[in-house]
């Protein structure tokens, strides 16, 4: 038994369109000291699968169809809001994208790393206190007792995520989900960020379930990957097999539309390979798969059927010409 | 090599608010002494971090930003010496094309008009041959005919982006400044725009001035690239010099940092040259390196002398210790 498993899981959501499904089908699994690099593009239904790990997939127009979400065994989907609580920020905690709108102007860091201490630990305010100033430290926030005391706003974009880091892992989270924790800030500042959890992650054998649109992220931080394209898991296996032998032409296309900095040194890099069009929107997916029109190796059975994610249980894929190994 | 556009000490300071009536007032020096060239039907990347002034360097160049100090050569004529009526009719050769596709084109404008604006402004051929040009301009960026009446809302993120290649095509510029058009785009869609913008400059001979913080859209596009660090050029280099002989501690320490798929986990990756800390104020700087309080090789002699841009083979770096 895994850490944390999605199983089947349906999210669908009330829209002018009528009913969309954000999330069909959807299986995953983290085990603990592990990294699973979830990737797509926008709309693909990445955010959606963490915020259901968290509970947080706003109802309505939101609603959690069908599936299930275990975290150690323990099923998530129909407890109670009140062990919710008691899970959320001690058991699985989540780093947000924007640390500028998820931390509270009005409370300073400290303040608010020693609320999350004190709602899961039978402790006193001082020593919650006196924890967050250790986890600052330890996040790598410089003269961490006073930068205790700053707000939000005296802090800069790279602190900011480092406190929301401090206070993911305060309780020591068995799962930590991380949504695009880097996409607001500068290179060097990513770099130093997607270090730290590395090394928080060897310190607590936390699983981490990393959210990204980008490949040069996932091989750097993860060692199991999971694509999505439209509500769906269409390739899934190790980091190195999805980035050297990507079977989906999905998967394919968004590898090598990556311009890189270390392919081939100096000279004229070649024009990139593209995936034409753009994601449908989900309210019109229809029957067949829904990459087909953009796909460069779909035939008829694509327009009829929807593949099924298939082939060995280490790497499978969801695509008709991958499992009639067509061209 | 006779530029297009020739930079020579650049300088963009902004007024800081005064604490008091009678405190001094603080200067923000965004841009400080940049010096650049772009030669004609090429294209100069400016890449740094956020606030480094890249921007602001770019945008002063064409004065869409002041006011700016120093001296803009386009094609021999000092941009900054201009009247308002002679700048704007300059503008016919000076395009822009911004960050976000979301607030970059008037919601309520329909997207033909958009895309006609710059030709009704500066007075381009009649009323039919416009009209004429914007369908061609259409087609050129990859737009359909039909989607002319359209408004700014009816696109995709990338269909935007589309839509600001056409209007600053639509006059025939020399130059156009791409300000990050890429970067809130999602990587399927980045290709696609970053192939457009190469095909275009191809056929029209356009020169880009491209500013970006992602050094793999820099090497993909630009023949030559200046690294910038609060305010001031640390590096210029052709692209192969840059990519295979890095020479400042900080351009080192950014293709270091930029995710690549070569640098695995699995592999068990350490980054060789960790960056600590984020930049200092541009508000008072220091007085030596800006560089030297994250830099792993910094002496003494860096934090009390400012190093100059001095060559170094095919490069230009700015470094006590270089290598």
């Amino acid at each position: 038994m895994a850490l944390l498993e999605i199983d089947e899981l349906k999210v669908t959501f009330r829209t002018r369109h009528g009913p969309v499904t954000a999330l069909d089908g959807v299986s995953l699994r983290v085990e603990a000291g592990e990294t699973l690099g979830i990737v797509g593009e926008s709309g693909c239904g990445k955010s959606i699968t963490a915020l259901s790990v968290m509970g947080l997939v706003p109802s309505p127009p939101g609603n959690i169809a069908g599936g299930a979400i275990r975290l150690a065994g323990e099923d998530l989907v129909n407890t109670s809001p009140r062990r919710l609580r008691r899970l959320r920020g001690s058991e699985i905690a989540m780093i947000f994208q924007e640390p500028m709108t998820s931390l509270n102007p009005v409370f300073t860091a400290g303040d608010q790393i020693a609320e999350a201490i004190m709602l899961h630990q039978n402790v006193s305010r001082a020593e919650a206190l006196s924890r967050a100033v250790a986890l600052l430290d330890r996040v790598g926030i410089p003269e961490a007792r006073r930068r205790a005391d700053d707000y939000p706003h005296q802090l800069s974009g790279g602190m900011r995520q480092r406190v929301m880091i401090a206070m993911a892992v305060s309780c020591q989270p068995k799962v930590l989900i991380a949504d695009e924790p880097t996409t607001a800030l500068d290179v060097t500042v990513q770099a130093q960020i997607f270090d730290l959890l590395n090394d928080l992650q060897r310190e607590t054998g936390a699983a981490i379930m990393l959210i990204t649109h980008d490949m040069g992220a996932i091989a750097e931080m993860a060692d199991r990957v999971a694509v999505m394209y439209a509500g769906r898991v269409i390739e899934e296996g190790r980091a190195d097999d999805i980035l050297d032998l990507p079977k989906h032409p999905y998967t394919r296309g968004l590898i090598a539309c990556i311009p890189n900095v270390g392919k081939g040194e100096g000279g004229e890099p070649p024009p990139l390979a593209e995936i034409p069009g753009v994601v449908p929107p989900l309210h019109l997916l229809g029957a067949g798969c829904a990459f087909r029109e953009r796909c460069g190796s779909a035939f008829e059975r694509c327009a009829a059927e929807r593949p099924r994610l298939l082939g060995p249980a280490a790497h499978p894929a969801a695509c008709h010409a991958v499992e009639e190994g067509r061209p | 090599m006779s530029a297009l556009l020739e930079a020579k000490g650049l300088t963009v300071r902004f007024p800081m608010p005064k604490r008091n009536p009678f405190a001094k007032r603080d200067w923000l020096e965004a841009v400080r002494g940049v010096d650049f060239a772009l030669a004609e039907g090429r294209t100069l990347g400016i890449v740094g971090e956020s606030g480094s002034g890249k921007t602001t360097a770019a945008m002063a160049a064409i004065r869409l930003t002041g006011p700016a100090t120093g001296e803009v050569r386009f094609r021999g004529e000092d941009l900054l010496a201009l009247g308002p009526e002679e700048m704007r009719l300059r503008r016919r050769d000076l395009q822009v094309i911004f960050q976000d596709p979301y607030s970059s084109l008037n919601p309520r404008d329909r997207v033909s008009h958009i895309v006609r604006e710059p030709l009704d402004l500066l007075g381009v051929g009649d009323d039919a041959s416009r009209d004429a040009r914007v369908e061609e301009l259409f087609s050129l960026v990859g737009l359909r005919r039909d989607q002319l009446p359209l408004f700014p809302h009816q696109f995709s993120g990338g269909q935007r982006q589309r839509i600001s290649i056409a209007r600053a095509l639509a006059t025939n510029p020399k130059l156009i400044v791409c300000d990050e058009p890429v970067s809130a785009l999602d990587v399927a869609i980045q290709a696609q725009i970053l192939n457009l913008l190469v095909r275009l400059q191809g056929e029209f001979g356009l020169s880009y001035l491209f500013i970006s913080h992602d050094l793999g859209v820099i090497r993909q596009i630009c023949q030559d690239v200046a690294v910038m660090y609060l305010g001031r050029i640390v590096e210029q280099a052709p692209r192969a010099a840059l990519f295979s002989r890095p020479l400042h501690p900080y351009t080192q320490a950014l293709l270091a940092a930029a995710p690549s798929l070569a640098r695995r986990k699995s592999a068990g990756y350490q980054r060789p040259a960790k960056l600590k800390g984020d930049p200092p104020s541009p508000i008072n700087p220091p007085p030596g390196c800006a560089f030297a309080e994250r830099c792993p090789k910094a002496q003494a002699k860096c934090r009390e002398e400012r190093p100059t841009l001095a060559p170094d083979g095919d490069s230009l770096v700015a470094c006590w210790f270089p290598g």
